[in-house]
Formats: C-alpha cells, structure tokens, sequence
C-alpha cells in the first residue's frame, strides 16, 4: 500500500529524509533497527528475485511463445487499455470538480470513492455480479436492451474499473489542487476563458500526477484477479487475463506461469521506477 | 494458562498418538461429503481434522510443492498417480464414485435436451481441462461424437459455445446457481441440497456418462501417519461410505 499514497503527500517524506541525513552525514546505523530491516527486506526482495531466476531462464523466450501467454498478454494489454481511456475520461471531470469546486455531500463523495481500494477484489467482484448480472439488479433491464455483460471482455473491464479507477482518482485530485491558482488568474484576466484556462494551464500543470494516476491505475488493472474472475470468468483469449492465466496454469504446465509472473515482476519494476521519475520530476528543486 | 496449557499436555498424553491434528486435501466435489464425514470421524476418535477444498490438480501442484497435508483425496487418478509416482503419497485407494449431470438456471429455458448444447449463443460453463470434472467432460463430449446420433462435430460445436472454463466444479456450479450461464457440465454430486431449488437438472444419457472414480490415500511426510491412514480407512468403512451415499455418491467397484 505504501506506494499508493496520494501524490502530494509522497514528495513530503523525500524532502524530510534529505533534511535529516544532511543534518547527521556520517551518524552509524543503530544496530536493531538495521537488523530488523535487514530481515524485513530480505523478506519482501527475495520471492521477487525466487520469480526472477525461475522466470528468466533459457525457456523464457520459447515460453513466451506460448499461445495461452500470447492470449493472456493480449487480453490484458486490450483491457487495461480500454479501462485507462475510460478512467481518463471519467475520472478526471470527477477529480477536477472534488479539488475545485464546494457542494453539499463532496466530503461524503470524496470519501466514497476511495471505497474500492480499500475493498476485496473478490467483494467487488460479487457487487458487480449482483447489479450487473443476469441475475442481478440491472441484469433483466440490460438483457432487454441486449447487453450481455457475463464473460464478456467488457465485464473484464469493468473488474478493472471498478477496482482501479480509484487510484487515478486520488493522484488526479492531488494534481488538480497541487495547480498554482495564479497562473490560472492570470490567464483569465488575460482573456482565455474556462475552457481555455484549463487546457493551457490547468491540465499542462497537473498532467505529471495525472500521468502517474494512469500509472497506478494501470499496474492495478493489469494485476486484478479476484474480481475478474468472478464476473468475467476465466476463457482463454478472452477473458482470461495474466493474472487470471498464471492461476490456472499453475494446474497443468509450470512455465506459462513462471514467465508470465516473471513478466509481471518486470513491469512492476516499470512501473516504480515510472512513478519514481514522475515524482521527481514534480519536485520544485529536481 | 499455564494450568490450562499443562492440563491439554496430560490429555495429549494420556490419548497417546490417537488425538491429531489432521490435514486433508480433497477434491471440490467432496466438499460437503467429506465436511461431514471429518465430523464423525473427529466425534469418534478425538481428531481434528481440518480440510483444503480445490480443484484436485491445485491440491496436487501444492503437494508437489511442499505443502503439508496427511491425507489426499483426488476425483481422478491423473491428478493422483502423478504423487504416487513422486513417492509423496501411499498408492491411491478407489473409495467414491461418481456421475456427470447437465445443469441449468430455474428459469432459463435454453437448455432442455442435449441437443441444446449446441446452440449458437447458448452460454456454456465447464471446467478447466486439468481439472478432472473438465477431463470428464471432454471425455463425455468424445463419446458423444462417437456415437454419431447428435453429429461427428457435437464437441466441436459444443465447446464453441464455452464462455469460461472455472477451476474447480464448485465454481462451474455457482455460474449456474447465479444465473450467469445458461448450462453448465457438473458431477451429479454438486446437485446439493442447496442447489437443488435453484437449478434444474437435463438428463444426460447414461452411455456417454463417464464414470468418475475417486482415489484416497495418506501422505507419506505426515505427522501423524496413524490418524492419516484411519482417515483413509473411515472414508472406506461402512459409516464412511454411508455419509457419502447420503452427499450422492457411488461405493467404489
């Protein structure tokens, strides 16, 4: 979860920690703390590097060939693609009028819509089988209108939506609030207009949180199981993501799902190091 | 709690090897039949016996990996031998047999005979092929082909209409039970008695039914080597094969 802070907040503890290790440059580690640290990344680095050596062997390049590793990365790719664009274009008018703008119930909406990260995937999952099921609360009026979510790439989607969008939501806020109002002021008293203001300035000045939003967003989407695979199902080449692909290889064939966790592992790594970029890319001084 | 602690130590004692902590892995299916059975097997030896319901290859893939159980319960001997071949787990007793049957949701009439299963846009939801359920599933279709009376290319047909493929049998069951599928292919077994109201059963014709043979055995690395072989004994016993004709199975040939 620790990557997941709001952004604003994350550039807070960078800052604190330069002051202090300029303060004591050559202040000796305290042994216990160390100790303790020590045991604690081991813990958290190893089975990452265990993925690593067991993924990337000689195989790797004949496994990734795999069609059922070839399907997973394309349902994943097309997916998560498909639940970015409708983030940006849902998301951002949501965080934009929560950072902006007072109405009765924001606190409360504000509140509400961290709820799918803190929520079970596998609760999500079951919320959406039960409103937009067949069997579920808007499930006759959609077969009427003839829309058939179940097992349906889009249902893989909503998965990711429901259970990422939330995370765009928070660094796009962030973003929105982070904006210098000046700059903004200045250009209205030039004579650009609001749409104008936010094109040229607002969103420019915001755009590295937004982007690290996606980011976020992105690596959430591609790693939801839980969810998707109660409401989606699981068929390969359709439904059937890299997440959801590693679970059911792990019941035949090793290898698809050593490369495909391998290949998981990589693009985490991406991403940290995306949102690490971004971060500084933020900072005044940087 | 100290008092305590040493009065549980005593007892521990004084029961012997008699009262252990049982580990058993078994098959989805077996959920609510060996749930019960680990009942009355608990109530007349003084175990505790705790279970991993699965799909019988993740069972066996943990258990090739290093996870610690006394006893294992496959629905077939593929996701079985394999172990036994490994040295993990003592050579597998035949304790239940059972039966594949279509299911549908209540009130969804797209599936009446079998011939239905065919049919275009009908969304269908089996098993994944390593699951055994899956594997007898496909065995069924293929002697559906072979018989001839439904088309040489039923299974081809059929399984064009499979919308998701689930992991283990209970899963496949509740896409059904939930209305999301218009069929699905499951053991007879998984019609429980809190199914039953739910789904309506479609005969399937006994000579293209297979025949689902369940194997048991104890875990060579257990802890409790006796408690675990009692176990595999119960599930044979009269009391044992009782409890699993109630749950719907078939004694062993």
């Amino acid at each position: 979860m620790g990557l997941f802070r709001p952004a604003v907040r994350s550039a807070d503890p960078v800052q604190a920690s330069r002051i202090r290790v300029n303060s004591r440059p050559k202040a000796r580690l305290p042994a216990l703390p160390t100790a303790l640290s020590a045991l604690m990344a081991t813990f958290l680095l190893l089975p990452t590097l265990v993925l690593l050596l067991r993924g990337l062997t000689p195989q790797f390049w004949p496994a990734l060939q795999n069609t059922a590793v070839q399907d997973a990365l394309r349902v994943s790719l097309v997916t998560t693609g498909v639940t970015l664009l409708l983030t940006v274009l849902f998301i951002t008018p949501v965080a934009y009028l929560l950072a902006r703008y007072r109405f009765p119930g924001r606190t409360l909406l504000d509140t509400l819509l961290d709820l799918p990260i803190v929520l079970p995937p596998v609760v999500a999952g079951l919320g959406l089988l039960l409103t937009f099921g067949r069997g579920g609360l808007l499930g006759p009026g959609l077969e009427l209108a003839g829309v058939s979510l179940a097992f349906s790439p889009a249902a893989v989607v909503m998965a990711q939506l429901f259970t990422s969008a939330p995370f765009y939501l928070r660094t796009a806020k962030a973003g929105f609030l982070a904006v210098n109002k000046g700059a903004e002021e200045a250009a209205r008293t030039d004579g650009a207009d609001g749409r104008a203001v936010f094109r040229h300035i607002t969103l420019p000045l915001a755009f590295p949180f937004l982007l690290e939003g996606l980011v976020l967003t992105w690596a959430r989407a591609l790693g939801e199981f839980g969810a998707t695979v109660l409401f989606a199902g699981s068929l390969q080449g359709r439904t059937r993501t890299i997440t959801l692909s590693i679970y059911s290889a792990l019941e035949s064939d090793l290898a698809p799902a050593l490369v495909l966790s391998a290949v998981m592992v990589l693009l985490s790594f991406a991403v940290l190091l995306v949102v690490r970029m971004l971060a500084a890319a933020r900072e005044p001084s940087a | 709690m100290f008092k305590k602690l040493a009065l549980t130590a005593l007892l521990l004692a004084v029961s012997g090897a008699a009262a252990a902590n049982l580990t058993v892995f078994a098959a989805a299916s077996l959920t609510d039949a060996f749930t019960e059975l680990g009942r009355a097997f608990d109530a007349q030896t003084g175990n505790k016996t705790a279970f991993s319901f699965a799909g019988s290859q993740v069972l066996r893939t943990q258990l090739e990996n290093g996870a610690k159980a006394d006893v294992y319960a496959s629905a077939n001997d593929a996701q079985y031998a394999p172990l036994v071949t490994r040295g993990l787990v003592a050579a597998g007793q035949p304790f239940a047999r059972n039966k594949l049957t279509l299911i549908a949701p209540k009130n969804n009439p797209a599936l009446k005979t079998l011939n239905d299963l065919t049919r275009p846009g009908l969304k269908l939801v089996i098993a994944d092929r390593a699951v055994p359920v899956g594997d007898y599933t496909r065995r069924m279709l293929a002697a559906i082909d072979k018989a001839g009376t439904y088309g040489k290319d039923f299974s081809a047909r059929t399984l064009k209409n499979v919308v998701s493929e689930e992991t283990n049998v209970r899963q496949v069951a509740l896409k059904v039970q939930l209305g999301e599928a218009d069929a699905a292919v499951v053991y007879a077994t998984d019609v429980t008695p809190a199914l039953k109201p739910l789904v309506r059963v479609v005969p399937l014709p006994s000579r293209f039914n297979q025949n689902a043979s369940y194997e048991v055995g104890a875990m060579k690395g257990s802890a409790s080597p006796e408690a675990a072989q009692a176990f595999v004994a119960y599930a044979q016993s009269a009391t044992g094969q009782q409890i699993l004709r109630k749950w719907g199975f078939s004694g062993p040939q």
